[in-house]
């Protein structure tokens, strides 16, 4: 008898939920995408930017080679940005 | 004892600027050049490189082949400090164990030092400050008067025991042998410390190759430096745990027979590396071409790893031996024209 009482009171609950559409929407999805984009080009210049200063410090020649290729992981920033337009 | 600091280890940082430095290495364009100069012009074109600053720093106190000498173990500390300022984290244990070899040189400087009665001075000069000991202890070593007190001052460093084991057959025979060699084997036991069993195939892993490579080589030349003096001495007692190539009981046997030596190398790992070195030494009444060959055997290992693992502590470790054998070659120009040795003569004792 109780648990019929409680099914009762959850089950509205249940259907709201479905009627709300997916958890994520379009434009949250692509968010994410441009975030973990920025992660993962983040993670990369982390090595890279260790590397380039190392060669900077050696030889003040290279800061624009340097420069180049700590920011070539980015274009995977730029690429992801791309989903944005796309959904 | 072991050395820690906080964080990981940053390879990136310090491969790239260590393989910047190795890059800026004399060439063979360079030792050309040297071998065919006077001691003067050595000492002028030494102004002109890398090594200006020292020259610059040491001209007013030293001149002529000593100034470049002491200039060399300068650059040398100096290089060799800066790796340990840069590195952090495992990185920095890795360098800071093997940069102990210039505590164990700095160590059998002083107790040279103070056995012939040398000046502070002198002493102070022939110290190459890398390593783990800092100047403030370096320089209270060099005060010591007595082997006693310099044996009393190391008791808290990876030496004190062993050569508080050694000091009492010292004291007996009053010869330095077994100190030094207290010394020596104090620094290759502590070598491994913090490296245990890595798994196979991983820049730890190697570089625990590597250093088992340097302990043979070492093993293999000391065996046959008894070997080749004829002098009544037990190799065993030299011998230095850790190796791959031997164990303890067989260099005894190994060392009387120098034809079993060479095929025991031969058949191992390092057969193939050392190959033409064997066949000279085979032939050869010296042992020096093959101490050389070992010697670029080992360079060309490093400089092999450091290439399979680019981050890791291989790159730091080839340019450690490189920029040593440098120094080396060098002082061995210097001292040679000093001495007036030809071109040829000369040519024969650089490694490269």
């Amino acid at each position: 008898m109780e648990l019929a009482a409680a099914l009762s009171s959850v089950a509205p609950v249940l259907q709201a939920a479905e009627n709300a559409g997916p958890a994520l929407t379009a434009p949250g999805a692509a968010a994410l995408a441009v975030g973990l984009a920025a992660l993962g080009a983040g993670i990369a210049e982390r090595g890279i930017g260790a590397a380039a200063m190392g060669a900077i410090a050696e030889n003040e020649d290279l800061f624009g080679r340097g420069l180049i290729m700590t920011v070539l992981p980015e274009t995977l920033v730029i690429l992801a940005l791309v989903v944005v337009f796309v959904v | 004892m072991s050395v820690r600091t906080e964080g990981s280890s940053n390879y990136e940082y310090v491969t790239a600027r260590v393989r910047s430095r190795r890059a800026k290495l004399f060439d063979e364009d360079d030792y050309r050049k040297l071998v065919r100069m006077g001691p003067s012009e050595i000492a002028r074109f030494m102004e002109e490189t890398e090594y200006e600053t020292e020259m610059n720093a040491l001209g007013a106190r030293h001149s002529g082949i000593d100034l470049v000498e002491y200039a060399l173990n300068e650059n040398l500390a100096k290089h060799f400090d800066d790796l340990l300022t840069w590195s952090e984290g495992p990185l920095y244990g890795y360098i800071a164990n093997y940069l102990r070899k210039f505590d164990t040189w700095n160590v059998k400087t002083l107790i040279r030092g103070v056995y012939t009665d040398a000046d502070r001075e002198d002493i102070q000069d022939d110290l190459i400050r890398t390593g783990e000991f800092s100047d403030d202890f370096l320089d209270r070593l060099a005060d010591a008067t007595s082997i006693e007190e310099l044996v009393e001052l190391l008791e808290n460093t990876i030496f004190g025991e062993p050569l508080a084991d050694a000091f009492s057959d010292y004291e007996s025979e009053g010869v330095l042998v077994p100190l030094e060699n207290a010394v020596d084997r104090a620094f290759y036991a502590h070598l491994m410390d913090d490296i245990g069993t890595p798994e196979p195939d991983t820049p730890t892993a190697l570089y625990r190759e590597f250093l088992q490579a340097e302990i043979d080589f070492r093993n293999v030349r000391n065996a046959l430096r008894i070997a080749r003096s004829g002098a009544d001495i037990d190799p065993a007692a030299y011998f230095m745990e850790g190796g791959r190539l031997f164990r303890a009981e067989e260099i005894r046997q190994l060392a009387s027979n120098t034809e079993e030596l060479v095929a025991r190398i031969r058949e191992s790992t390092y057969g193939d590396d050392l190959a033409d070195a064997l066949e000279d030494l085979e032939d050869a009444d010296s042992l020096i071409g093959f101490e050389h060959a070992l010697d670029s055997a080992l360079l060309e290992y490093s400089q092999k790893l450091s290439n399979r693992y680019p981050l890791s502590v291989c790159p730091v470790l080839s340019y450690v031996l490189a920029k040593e054998r440098e120094i080396e070659n060098i002082r061995a120009i210097a001292r040679g024209r000093e001495a007036g040795l030809s071109v040829d003569e000369i040519e024969t004792e650089l490694v490269q």
